[in-house]
């Protein structure tokens, strides 16, 4: 035998019922998309409005690549110098220390270089 | 100039939905044109430092906010407080097309939309912005974030708490009309 429906349960469903309505309604309201009228010439006319922007190189200037290279012929000068007068101990050192830095230049600009292709 | 004719086509593609989103942020089509056109020369601007053209969407919603954001301010400064989706100029929702429905159900959704649109004016600005980039403009709760430079978390938080004032709202509102009706018969 079914037990007879509590009336504060039915106003509590309907309640429940409403607001689940009205939920909905609200979801679809914000969901509906405005009618536009855009005018048919706006992104010509605002084209045309756009400030004028400086123009930008697409060619590279390779400043950085030009310093390695006149670096590397500086050192490998400075080694042959050195290479030439070396009477006294301490150019030696100074030697390996140019060629250290010689080789590291010659590395990093071919690497670069192979890079750039 | 090749430049402007890419930008041109960037324009094509998106002005829908920038026109859409300023006219649902702002609540009217008054000076609709102008900040549209604010908001892609923005973009304009901003394009030498822009990187990643997936993103072109939402950097532009986070434009759209902004200068809907800064229209809400001059208002303000103007002192013209009575902003409606009544007016002239406006009541888009008029012109939303319900073929299968009766006349009655028509006006009765008419009355509805104009209602919620009153009601999302009423809202904060962030509360608002975030209900029409969800439920509008269907973005998720990341692209939102990332739009509006905020957390999920506070995203979430806003986006419930403008959904329940909504309807708070609307519940007062149809409570008021239920007692109007009562108090006439």
């Amino acid at each position: 035998m079914r037990e007879p429906l509590n009336p504060e349960d039915l106003s509590q469903s309907a309640m429940e019922h409403a607001m689940e309505h009205l939920d909905q309604r609200i979801v679809r309201a914000l969901e509906a998309a405005p009618r536009l009228q855009i005018p048919a010439d706006f992104a010509a006319r605002l084209s045309g409005q756009l400030p004028a922007r400086r123009p930008v190189s697409l060619t590279p200037r390779h400043y950085g690549q030009y310093a390695m290279l006149i670096g590397t012929v500086i050192t490998l000068a400075a080694l042959v110098i050195l290479s030439l007068h070396s009477t006294h101990p301490t150019f030696g050192l100074l030697e390996s220390l140019l060629f250290v830095q010689f080789i590291a230049l010659a590395v990093w600009l071919s690497v670069w270089r192979y890079g750039l292709r | 100039m090749q430049t402007d004719l890419s930008f041109e086509q960037v324009v094509r593609d998106h002005q829908e939905m920038v026109f859409r989103t300023l006219l649902r942020l702002t609540g009217s089509r008054e000076h609709l044109d102008d900040l549209a056109q604010d908001v892609f020369l923005r973009l304009y601007r901003a394009l030498p430092s822009f990187r990643g053209e997936a993103l072109i969407t939402t950097y532009l919603y986070r434009i759209a906010v902004n200068v809907a954001q800064d229209e809400w301010r001059r208002r303000r400064r103007d002192r013209d407080s009575h902003i409606s989706l009544s007016d002239e100029t406006s009541g888009w929702e008029d012109r939303l097309p319900h073929p299968d429905r009766n006349a009655e159900q028509q006006l009765e959704e008419r009355e509805f939309q104009q209602c919620i649109e009153d009601q999302l004016q009423r809202l904060s600005h962030i509360e608002r912005t975030i209900l029409v980039l969800y439920h509008q403009e269907e973005r998720s709760y990341e692209q939102i974030a990332y739009a509006l430079g905020m957390p999920l978390g506070t995203v979430r938080t806003h986006l419930h708490r403008g959904r329940k004032r909504l309807r708070e709202a609307l519940q007062q509102r149809q409570t008021q009309e239920r007692r109007a009706t009562c108090a006439n018969h």
